[in-house]
């Protein structure tokens, strides 16, 4: 049979650090946060995936899933409405006696018949609060050449602000590897170290019958985290592998990274480092063009289709459906989905959720590092 | 399982008039308004209207269309029975023919349509900028227990003698058709949109189809002769907004209208009627620094560093800093580099215009020009291309075309 598609299926975790952005996941998950104007959190990985020939693909929900299963549908724009394969979204049991998972062990047990009868020889699985663009064939061509039995793709950077200030949270677990040439010696959590560190992006590749196998295991003993019980205490008897990560990424860690990133998405050599290559697809809307209107100001922002722009806009990121009035001033702002910021209102650093209004003649001011958050369907 | 109304979509024109826009494509491929194509408006209606069942008649340069319209998920006539069907002329084992007319393409898909097994039968055609509910006219369609109907639009009497015109009496019952008179007897114009009950419209197809001397046309034939054997037939008005975009100034005209939907009539800001289309899939579009925007209409994947006004931008288009557009209409993916002037214009898809060239200028008196340039073309660095210029072949540096 002709096969381009890569021989391995994949798996995302779409709740993995909700906690960290409480705000943004009050009524969603990390996978269906609203980013860089007219995507989701879910959409880069998944459509990195799709673009590398996955074409099986499964989505473990923890909680707060709604708006992600009305995002993805039958996962058609990702071109996943598959007869074989395609997407899948496994949501929780609820029965009294098992837990909602906690981690990827516990995540996974709960799949393992489904894992069993896939024809796929290999695993990918990540995470949703990373936004790149991923050459998944480029790691599975890795792990394949390299003989390794897990391999953990990483970026080369300090560990992020939001990371660190997050290790007294309980649950909060983080990974840095310690190599020796491409092979991870150790897995750190939580470490404290400064400078460069080799930065876990929870990406692996691993043969479908050993995932199963150390599931298993793990299971059996109680372990609830995948890195934390299973990989790390293996570094000897696994040979894990490193993979690193070279492209443009925007980590989304705490509520000043989600604004920072999507600010820096305003310089034309970040977008184009993110965009540029393969596309990334995401939920159609079909809204019209957007509008300016005679007497509007624009400068330096990103917006998407459907908005009407009256007032001014100014180094502000605006989704799809944004209505600025007459007169009204949007200053580095964030404004999600069918926000409307009425006659007179100025804003100034404000993270507006979907369907806000910010009534007229209102100012609301936040601050570089402390932007304002609006919830979802307030009036201010 | 029948359908009562399925959907026939005239979209074989060749659009001679558009010249360079239509080299290429279909008429009803060509883009409009940001980001559809004509055909993108009867599709729309008819899914707004309920109507799941649409077969589109292609003749000239089908394949963009074929293409664009793929198995017609944009539109939500992907279905398990019915959806949408492009319908090109096909070899038959007595031979092939292409489509001789508008009733020809109809007569020759008649298979088609029986196997839906319709009571009634719209003809919609592919070239025309209009939101319409095709449910409200069949709705006329029963009341007025007609076989035929056709939507017609009150246009002043100077203009009448340019369209075909319906002459009803008080209770919209046609009593004459006159095409393109002199000496025009009503202001009703046909907007090409019938209903047929489908036992007549098969009848008179093959009656027509036998006439050697038909021209196998709705207009010269079919309706002439419903005229003669007394068939019940109706005007339904329609008083929206309607638009043939035949030609250069109307399709420029339309594009422009849709910048002012206060005055103009179009809305596409129109969540109960929402036009869909096959979708870019860029990033929204973004506005930098050094540019200044007034009055314009902009989609995903724009890049504007310049100074645009007045302005239709589709998807993917990059306006470099210090160029200048102005009243132009520019389709998906042109690229208009420093210094250069484009004013009062179409300029179709994937177009580069190089630095410091000037492309069309703003009206003066009384001309109308409205300079055009077909896809892909090169305008060079410092050309100019005149304001009633139709360009189809590369302009090379420095050089001059009128």
């Amino acid at each position: 049979m002709v096969n381009a598609n890569a021989d391995a299926l994949g798996i995302i975790f779409p709740n993995s650090y909700d906690d960290q952005v409480p705000d943004l996941v009050n009524e969603r998950l990390m996978a269906s946060i609203p980013f860089a104007s007219r995507y989701r959190m879910v959409d880069f990985i998944l459509s990195s995936m799709v673009n590398c020939g996955i074409g099986n693909v499964s989505i473990i929900v923890r909680k707060n899933y709604h708006s992600l299963m009305d995002h993805l549908g039958s996962g058609r724009e990702w071109d996943l409405a598959r007869k074989k394969g395609g997407l899948n979204i496994v949501p929780p049991y609820s029965e009294k006696k098992i837990q909602v998972y906690s981690g990827r062990v516990e995540a996974l047990a709960n799949v393992l018949d489904f894992l069993k009868w896939q024809k796929e020889k290999y695993v990918v699985m990540a995470d949703t609060n990373i936004a790149c663009n991923f050459d998944f064939k480029e790691m599975l061509n890795q792990h394949i050449e390299s003989g390794a039995d897990v391999t953990a793709a990483y970026t080369k950077q300090p560990i992020p602000e939001g990371v660190r200030s997050s290790y007294e949270k309980t649950n909060y677990l983080h990974y840095t590897f310690s190599m020796a040439g491409q092979k991870i010696s150790k897995i750190f959590v939580n470490s404290e170290e400064n400078g460069v560190q080799n930065v876990s992006m929870n990406i692996y590749v691993m043969e479908r019958q050993l995932l199963i196998d150390e599931i298993k295991k793990g299971f059996v003993l109680g372990n609830k985290f995948f890195e934390r019980d299973v990989l790390a205490p293996q570094t000897e008897k696994l040979n894990i592998q490193g993979y690193e990560f070279t492209g443009y990424q925007a980590r989304i860690d705490d509520m000043k990274s989600y604004f920072d990133e999507n600010m820096k998405l305003l310089k034309d050599e970040n977008l184009d480092s993110l965009f540029l290559g393969n596309p990334i697809y995401t939920k159609v809307r079909d809204d019209n063009p957007t509008r300016y209107i005679n007497g509007s100001k624009a400068k330096n922002v990103m917006v998407a289709d459907g908005c009407v722009i009256e007032g001014e806009i100014e180094n502000s990121i605006l989704f799809r459906g944004v209505k600025v009035a007459k007169g009204a001033k949007v200053k580095n702002c964030i404004l999600m989905q069918d926000t409307v910021i009425e006659a007179g209102a100025e804003i100034e650093y404000v993270v507006s959720d979907k369907y806000v209004t910010v009534s007229e003649g209102k100012q609301l001011k936040g601050t570089d590092s402390f932007p304002v958050f609006i919830a979802k369907d307030q009036v201010v | 399982m029948a359908k009562e109304m399925i959907a026939m979509l005239l979209a074989g024109g060749q659009g001679s008039r558009l010249y360079a826009l239509t080299e290429k494509l279909a008429k009803p491929a060509v883009p409009f308004g940001g980001k559809y194509r004509i055909i993108d408006f009867p599709l729309s209606n008819c899914v707004n209207s309920g109507i799941d069942t649409v077969g589109i008649l292609t003749q000239y340069q089908p394949m963009v269309l074929n293409e664009y319209i793929g198995n017609g998920q944009p539109w939500d006539l992907d279905r398990l029975h019915g959806g949408v069907h492009v319908l090109p002329p096909y070899q038959k084992a007595s031979g092939s023919d292409w489509y001789k007319g508008t009733a020809n393409a109809i007569y020759q898909n008649i298979p088609f349509i029986e196997s839906y097994d319709p009571e009634y039968v719209i003809i919609l055609s592919g070239d025309q900028i209009c939101k319409q509910d095709y449910s409200d006219f069949l709705r006329f369609h029963k009341e007025k227990g007609a076989e035929f109907s056709v939507a017609v639009m009150e246009v002043s009497w100077e203009e009448a003698s340019r369209f075909g015109l319906m002459v009803a009496d008080e209770n919209d019952k046609i009593t004459e058709f006159q095409e393109k008179p002199k000496q025009p007897k009503s202001n009703l114009a046909s907007m090409g949109i019938y209903i047929f009950n489908w036992d007549i419209l098969k009848k008179y197809l093959i009656e027509d189809e036998a006439d050697p001397n038909s021209s196998n046309d709705f207009g010269n034939n079919i309706i002439p002769n419903l005229l003669k054997d007394g068939r019940n037939m109706y005007a339904y008005h329609f008083s929206g907004y309607w638009k043939d975009v035949g030609t250069i100034s109307s399709l420029w005209e339309a594009n422009m209208e849709i910048l002012d939907p206060e005055h103009s009539g179009i809305n596409l800001f129109d969540n109960d009627w929402k036009i869909y289309s096959r979708n870019s899939g860029k990033t929204g579009h973004k506005i930098t620094e050094t540019a200044v925007v007034e009055n314009c209409m902009i989609t995903d994947g724009c890049r504007i560093a310049g100074h645009v006004k007045r302005s239709i931008l589709f998807s993917g288009v990059k306006v470099a800093e210090g160029a200048e557009v102005e009243d132009a209409v520019i389709m998906g993916g042109t690229v208009i580099e420093s210094g250069a002037v484009v004013k009062h214009c179409i300029v179709a898809e994937n177009v580069v215009i190089g630095q410091n060239a000037v492309v069309g200028e703003m009206p003066h008196d009384g001309e109308k020009g409205v300079a055009t340039i077909g896809s892909g073309i090169h305008i060079g660095e410092r050309a100019k291309v005149g304001p009633n210029a139709m360009v189809n072949a590369n302009v090379k540096d420095g050089e001059e075309e009128w």
